[in-house]
């Protein structure tokens, strides 16, 4: 079989843009096929990660965005998940290549979130919840997430200073990504003192609405080398979904995403101790915590201690970083963008691409990344340039 | 597998559901082979796969398991805000998600509540879509 290989990545800006979906998109496509030959010379297949069509009136992102690449005749469609949708395209792509059937697919994800303010966004994301229980009783993103958090604060010892301090993290870690919405210091008072959106959550623990569009190319190793360019293993792969309402969930035990993770970690033959740096779907602080747990790298209530230096955490606890893109809390989280967003601080931290916020000597990332509240999707990937074990 | 005969008068689907709930009635499915109880019923136990589901009332008591307050809500539910949401443990083991005929500061977990049943209103019949604009809408009161 094919080994699948990331051989380039590229994004948009992030954040509010003036351009549209399509446009976000040739950005980010112009970007990873920088020095490379044309798309329509290479890529053979596109998968288009969107959460919705609520924001540009518009299905049918496979053919517009191949169409915009240059290509025609390839199979092509959009991969909807919410905010897994980005993930999802990404394995698509890698399966594509693993069983045989492409040399090289373009995996991308667009979301254009601000197109309708706010209370358009959080409209949109709404469908993503049951329609019948969860959407006709009010329920939203911010306040889904809380019922989460509220319960991990009773459950565990975690604060929600801790939650603050995870925010602080990541937004130190977006100060040095170029890419980052947000590219700020903050503190944990700016944290504890913005407004409450849904308590205990504040403004500062959800990340932001932007815009944005990547795209990532996945090739056979052969194809990279032909390319000349620096490749990253996709060495495993793993999806999985849980129930759509929240309620029918263990709220604090992410089983969905621990079943994701584990997946990818078997496909790839190691284990949660030998993952360097995760990035992890932490659309609101508390969901970093609890990724932190479902991934393995920390014991049962002490996830939140993610904001730690690996020799301040409870004993049981890996050394991996998490977030140093800055996460999506503040490298941004255009939603269907998001999961290869990821994947592309994956592909430039374990390529000696990431500049600053390099972590030293990683080799290996684990990607997670959510739809839908929590668990209700969850696709996990291992990236890595150590040699297969 | 079977049921192929589902229609709109069944609980297992959400009119038939929804139908009971209007009586006063909450309706789960409760699996035959592990003890699952599913809110609302549907035709498969997600905890096991069977698709043994026998369709039991269940008692309207809880208590909540968590909760929080919706301070930006949707559109459609902008007139209301700022409202409370939990997540109420039953009594017969289901968990549901509702709103809460209480201010935030006055909720805690572990609170009794009980489920109420009330006709939409005609703001939220405006958002309906058509097949749900009789649906009743359920809210957990204090008990
Ligand atoms: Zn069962």
């Amino acid at each position: 079989m094919p080994e699948p290989v990331i051989a380039s990545v590229g994004a948009s800006p992030l954040g509010r843009t003036d351009l549209p979906g399509r446009d976000l998109f040739s950005v980010a496509l112009a970007e990873a096929f920088d020095g490379l030959p044309d798309p329509a010379d290479v890529v053979e297949a596109v998968y288009v990660g969107n959460q919705s069509e609520s924001y540009e009136h518009q299905i049918m992102y496979g053919t517009l965005l191949a169409e915009w690449a240059g290509l025609r005749y390839v199979p092509a469609e959009r991969v909807e998940g919410c905010a897994a949708a980005g993930a999802l395209a990404l394995r698509h792509a890698v399966k594509d290549v693993r069983n045989g059937e492409h040399e090289a697919v373009l995996a991308c994800g667009v979301e254009k979130m601000t197109s309708a303010g706010t209370s358009g966004a959080t409209d949109a994301l709404s469908a993503a919840f049951d329609r019948a229980i969860e959407q006709r009783s009010g329920i939203t993103a911010p306040s889904q997430y809380a019922l989460l958090a509220q319960r991990y604060l009773h459950e565990t010892d975690a604060t929600e200073r801790d939650l603050a301090e995870i925010a602080v993290k990541n937004h130190a870690n977006a100060a040095r990504n170029p890419r980052a919405q947000f590219p700020k210091e903050i503190d944990a008072e700016t944290v504890l003192e913005s407004d409450p959106i849904a308590p205990p959550l504040k403004l500062y623990d959800c990340a932001p609405v932007g815009d944005g569009a990547a795209a990532v190319l996945v090739t056979t190793a052969e194809l990279a080398d032909d390319l000349d360019r620096p490749r990253v293993r996709v060495a495993g792969s793993g999806a999985s979904a849980n129930n759509i309402a929240v309620a029918e969930r263990d709220m604090t035990d992410i089983a969905g995403a621990r079943v994701a993770a584990e997946t990818a970690y078997e496909e790839a033959g190691i284990d949660a101790a030998d993952v360097d740096i995760a990035e992890v779907h932490d659309a609101f602080t508390v969901c970093e915590a609890l990724l932190a747990e479902a991934a393995g790298f920390a014991p049962a209530g002490t996830g939140y201690q993610s904001y730690r230096a690996p020799a301040e955490r409870a004993d049981g606890w890996t050394d991996v970083r998490l977030s140093p893109s800055g996460g999506l809390k503040a490298r941004g989280h255009p939603i269907g963008a998001t999961g290869l967003l990821q994947a592309l601080e994956a592909y430039e931290q374990l390529t000696g691409a990431a500049g600053d916020r390099a972590v030293e000597g990683a080799e290996t990332a684990l990607l997670l990344n959510e739809g839908g509240v929590a668990d209700a999707v969850t696709v996990g990937h291992v990236l890595t340039t150590a040699e297969a074990p | 597998m079977t049921d192929g005969d589902l229609d709109a008068t069944d609980p297992r689907t959400l009119p038939g559901f929804f139908d009971a709930l209007a009586e006063g009635e909450l309706l789960g499915g409760v699996c035959a082979d592990c003890g699952q109880v599913l809110l609302p019923p549907r035709p498969a136990c997600y905890a096991c796969g069977s698709r043994a589901v026998d369709v039991e009332p269940q008692s309207r008591e809880g208590r909540v398991f968590s909760y929080t307050e919706v301070r930006t809500p949707p559109p459609a539910f902008a007139a209301d805000a700022p409202y409370t949401v939990a997540v109420v443990e039953l009594a017969d083991g289901g968990r549901l998600l509702g709103r809460v005929a209480a201010d935030y500061a006055d909720v805690a977990i572990g609170d009794a509540v009980e489920l109420a049943v009330r006709e939409p209103t005609a703001a939220e019949r405006e958002v309906a879509l058509d097949y749900e604009a009789d649906w009743p809408l359920h809210v957990f009161e204090p008990r």
